[in-house]
């Protein structure tokens, strides 16, 4: 396995960590190598084992890990058998670590450039004054404007994007040899990773380093990586050139992850979704790990050994794969499920809400005294202002009975707040809601509690949702009791019906939340919402913490559901592809306002308003043939407490016309004759057509901040 | 600007709490049992003499008259006369504060030195025999009173071992040997009492610095283990335990009370003790409000330091 020329060789590597529960091999018999200048691509579901393996590289795994035997072979040393001082001049120096998030990997107490010096001076033998400029030109290469002032600031003076820039710049500042990028735009919203990925893509072009890419996202794999393996349980299942894997996957879990994925371009075809979740790592199956979940698994796949990483016969050089059928299998076409047809787009025409110039403004600050601050007037004089934070203002839309409407936008837009406030359970300073006729925001609380009955709401994380201390029976008969829906026995066959309906069995129903995982968690979270038997189920961001198998089955969940129990969605997502998957029509938010609301083709099919276009243009597609010409756009979402004047999104916007996007604010138009589709931009449809050409208007340029 | 903004708040708060101190301390002082005139005067006064003492001190006004005035003069810094000395409180406070002011503050400084590092060994060191028998030694301290350790430490290192005096405060301006000499007892035995709680607080609060993410990208930046733990995860850690040491500290002003009594440190402890005794309100009163004017500067230290350490807090926040 090992080559000479390989800058790292990962020979069955094996990591353990002991639990009270017994031992758990995260990383059971890894090999790998990695090339001079090449970018691997790690990827898989959440325990799989990436993380670990990158950790055991760097030998970074702590009591009560340890890794218990193979090697690591780094330019040539065995990283193993070096002691831990020789290993901390390795750490940092040859190898560095661009961490998960940025917003926690930073010491926020230590300003930026004391942190990237740090590093400078304990590998380099380099003054106080010599290691600044060094820091100085490693933030200038990772595009961080004014690079010799913002080095003294401290982490929390920047944003998402500029703290990954300054965690990058740490990485590349004693010029490593191999960079460890554990999911680096994981906790980025979409415009933001589309430029860190672009800002990795150029440094490794100049500078030749290589990566190790650890990520869940098949989309950043595609288009970054020269070759991916693909992890599952604790394994590798599958290694090769990208191309070759997007182009024919050789192990079926590849995929089955390729087909879970809603493309951003997407159809409404129903997903391919697999059945369970990832084995636990200490009651792993006999045979393949992936035999219990595999379409293709035969009788000698559930027995013997795990299956090793083979060269397939027949594939492209380099192609191996952990599965005894690699050699007859043609994976090369996208698994259908058999008999289900995903319905067609209808038009629903009776509302059932309606939301006008709704508006929720919250005091900045907390405390008597909180929302107070201090200002200068334009006099120069000091004064008292009250400060409000404009996370929803003047916003309109409506939902049919019947429809799914997505509200899509980027972390802080406002998105959550609607759903809230909506639902009454946020007050709105402003605006008309009218539920079913029924006008929310003139109605007292104890009228809104029994209309609650017809309302429900799934949060993104089921396990802060569901009572820990209930059990699942409880927690959905109690609404169930509360509205009168059933009681006693007739109860009990209501909610083990439902449970079946979700896909957990009826004996589910004494059974505790923790004993579910993430997926079965959510289940539960959705059968409690129809218990109820609502009308509207709000769904905020119910995918997002999901992996991709499992966000899958969950997709065609609620989807299957909407048609048998007559429902209406208001389905709120970051995630494009996601939101065009499910949605008939979507309202696309940024800073607390709509900027385009419209069918899903309308909106998405080409893109027209620039906000729309840019975020479409951000997401990575999952396959590598499509390398779309992303819009970067400049800067972040501006602060609510201090919105931009005229047309919000003026600041970033590449194709601002000038002066009238600074002072007036766009109303939404319709388009055409479609009243449907509306649009708040000042640009008229066919400016909005053009590609776009240069990069913002000069003087327009906003730093991040 | 979101610093001074920040401490302005802070100051106004300060304001409105000790209008409130006020109130309760002139309520309560007040619904103390006993008659001022009366005890002045002795048995055998008359009801005349009661009248017209009464009448000269203005006990005789409405309650919210003699309120106000007494404000207004804490305003104009008049605490009034104490009834049993009959010199003006302010004097009397004046010269014990600072003495308490010392015992206190040498008190802290003990603890803060012994705490942190044991707070640190124990966190880096979880679950081990050193963090247990850390964080045991520092529950004994933490299970008894302040007053009785000032009677161990007395039984132990004055009079069995010897070499330090039972009691008595000498001048640092005099004998500034002498006084650290008479200071070193009393201040080890509040110092030992109130390690406890900075330790738990510095080993809970490093034990979440050392699992935060930052930590461990300090590691894979190749720094040592001593690095990350002294450069990274203390600065953080320290913010929580910066609040247990001023509340400490105000707990152990609160302590010399007790304390100053056991060591015979003529300080305001005592002063405060002697005012109930001899229901000498005007001075009972002026030492509550010293008190409590003390413990409120103390947490307003802590918040400035706080924001100080905390750049986040210093200019004005994150989202």
């Amino acid at each position: 396995m090992t080559t000479t020329d390989s800058l790292l060789a990962v020979d069955d590597l094996r990591t353990q960590f002991r639990t009270e529960e017994g031992i758990v091999t995260a990383v059971n018999d890894v090999s790998f190598a990695l090339d001079h200048g090449e970018v691997m691509g790690i990827v898989g579901e959440s325990g799989a084992g990436k993380s670990v393996t990158a950790k055991s590289i760097m030998r970074l795994i702590r009591y009560p890990g340890e890794i218990v035997s193979g090697s690591i072979t780094f330019d040539g040393q065995d990283l193993l058998a070096l002691s831990e001082k020789e290993m901390r001049s390795v750490r940092g120096n040859k190898i560095t670590l661009i961490p998960q998030d940025p917003m926690t990997a930073l010491n926020p107490v230590l300003t930026v450039g004391q942190q990237i010096i740090e590093t400078i001076q304990l590998h380099q033998n380099v003054g106080e004054s010599e290691a600044r400029e060094i820091a100085i030109e490693a933030m200038e290469d990772v595009e961080i404007p004014d690079p010799a002032s913002r080095i003294d600031e401290y982490p929390h003076e920047f944003s998402g994007g500029m703290r990954q820039r300054v965690l990058i710049a740490i990485g590349l500042a004693c010029e490593p040899d191999l960079i460890i990028a554990d999911e680096p735009t994981t906790a980025l919203d979409v415009t933001t990773q589309a430029k860190i990925l672009e800002l990795l893509n150029d440094l490794r072009e100049k500078r030749g380093v290589s990566i190790l890419m650890i990520t869940h996202n098949l989309g950043v794999v595609a288009q970054t990586c020269d070759r991916v393996g693909v992890m599952y349980a604790g394994n590798l299942v599958e290694t090769g050139r990208v191309a070759d894997i997007f182009e024919q996957p050789r192990h079926p879990y590849t995929r089955t992850l390729i087909d879970a994925i809603p493309a951003v371009d997407s159809d409404r075809n129903r997903l391919y979704a697999l059945g369970g979740s990832m084995p636990d790592l200490q009651a792993l199956p006999d045979g393949c790990n992936f035999a219990d979940r595999c379409p293709h698994a035969i009788e000698a796949c559930r027995s013997g050994s795990d299956p090793a990483l083979e060269p397939v016969a027949g594939a492209p050089g380099g192609t191996e794969a952990a599965c005894i059928r690699a050699d007859e299998l043609d994976l090369s076409e996208p698994a259908v499920e058999e008999g289900v047809e995903r319905r067609h787009r209808e038009t629903h025409t009776e509302p059932l809400l309606e939301v006008n110039g709704l508006e929720k403004h919250f005091s900045a600050g907390d405390g008597l005294f909180g929302n107070l601050s201090l200002a200068r007037t334009d006099g120069g004089s000091l004064t008292l202002e009250r400060r409000y934070v404009k996370a929803v203002d003047g916003v309109s839309f409506t939902i049919n009975r019947g429809e799914t409407v997505g509200l899509v936008g980027e972390s802080g837009c406002g998105k959550s707040t609607v759903a809230r406030t909506v639902m009454q359970l946020l007050e709105p300073t402003g605006g008309e809601v009218y539920f079913d006729g029924h006008p929310l925001h003139e109605l007292g609380k104890r009228e809104i509690r029994s209309l609650r009955q017809e309302m429900q709401i799934i949060f993104q994380d089921p396990k802060s949702s569901l009572n820990p201390r209930k059990t699942v029976g409880q927690i959905i008969g109690r609404g169930m009791e509360k509205h009168d829906i059933a009681t006693g026995n007739e109860k009990r066959e209501r909610i083990e019906e439902l449970l079946e309906r979700v896909g957990l069995q009826a004996s589910d129903i004494d059974k505790y939340p923790h004993q579910f995982s993430g997926g079965q968690q959510q289940r539960i979270a959705i059968a409690n919402a129809l218990a109820v038997e609502p009308e509207l189920i709000v769904c905020d961001e119910p995918v997002s913490a999901l992996d991709v198998s499992v966000q899958a089955q969950i997709l065609n969940l609620l989807d299957d559901i909407q048609d048998e129990f007559g429902l209406s969605y208001l389905f709120i997502s970051h995630n494009i592809s996601v939101v065009r998957h499910l949605c008939d029509r979507v309202a696309v938010m940024y800073l607390g306002k709509i900027a385009e609301f419209g069918s899903v083709d309308d909106v998405f099919d080409p893109p027209y308003h620039p906000y729309t276009e840019s975020l479409l243009s951000a997401v990575p597609h999952a396959d590598p043939a499509q390398m779309s010409d992303r819009i970067l756009l400049e800067g972040t979402v501006p602060s609510p407490l201090d919105p931009p004047s005229g047309c919000p999104f003026h600041t970033r916007c590449p194709k601002k016309i000038g002066d009238v996007c600074e002072t007036d604010e766009p109303l939404p138009e319709a388009v055409g004759d479609e009243s449907t589709h509306q649009i708040s931009c000042h640009l008229s449809v066919e400016e909005m057509s053009e590609p776009v050409t240069d990069r913002p208007v000069a003087g327009s340029k906003v730093e991040e901040s | 600007m979101a610093f001074i903004s920040y401490l302005l708040k802070r100051l106004a708060f300060m304001a409105i709490t000790l209008l409130l101190v006020t109130l309760i301390a002139f309520g309560l002082t007040n619904i103390l049992p006993g008659n001022v005139a009366l005890l002045i005067l002795g048995p055998n006064a008359t009801e005349e003499s009661i009248a017209a003492l009464e009448a000269q001190l203005g006990l005789d006004q409405p309650l919210y008259l003699q309120y106000i005035d007494w404000v207004v003069g804490l305003i104009q810094g008049d605490m009034g006369t104490s009834l049993r000395y009959g010199t003006p409180v302010s004097e009397l406070i004046a010269i014990r504060l600072p003495r308490s002011l010392l015992l206190a503050i040498s008190a802290t400084i003990v603890s803060v030195t012994l705490s942190i590092p044991l707070g640190v060994i124990a966190a880096v060191r979880k679950n081990t025999p050193t963090d247990l028998t850390a964080s045991m030694l520092a529950f004994v301290g933490l299970s008894l009173p302040i007053f009785l350790w000032g009677l161990v430490f007395i039984y132990v290192f004055a009079l069995t071992l010897g070499g330090f005096p039972t009691r008595g405060y000498v001048s640092p301006f005099e004998d500034p040997i002498a006084a650290i000499h008479h200071l070193i007892l009393p201040a080890s035995a509040m110092g030992v009492a109130l390690t406890a709680y900075i330790m738990r607080m510095t080993r809970s609060s490093m034990i979440d610095e050392l699992s935060e993410d930052y930590v461990e990208f300090a590691r894979s930046k190749g720094l040592s283990e001593r690095a990350v733990v002294l450069r990274h995860a203390l600065k953080n850690a320290a913010i929580p335990v910066i609040t247990v040491i001023a509340f400490q500290f105000s707990y152990a002003f609160g302590g010399v009370v007790v304390l100053e009594e056991v060591f015979s440190w003529p300080g305001i402890g005592r002063l405060t003790l002697t005012a109930i005794e001899n229901r000498d309100i005007p001075l009972l009163q002026g030492c509550i409000i010293v008190i409590a004017l003390i413990y409120m500067l103390s947490n307003f230290l802590a918040d400035a330091f706080y924001a100080y350490v905390d750049p986040r807090i210093r200019y004005g926040g994150e989202e």
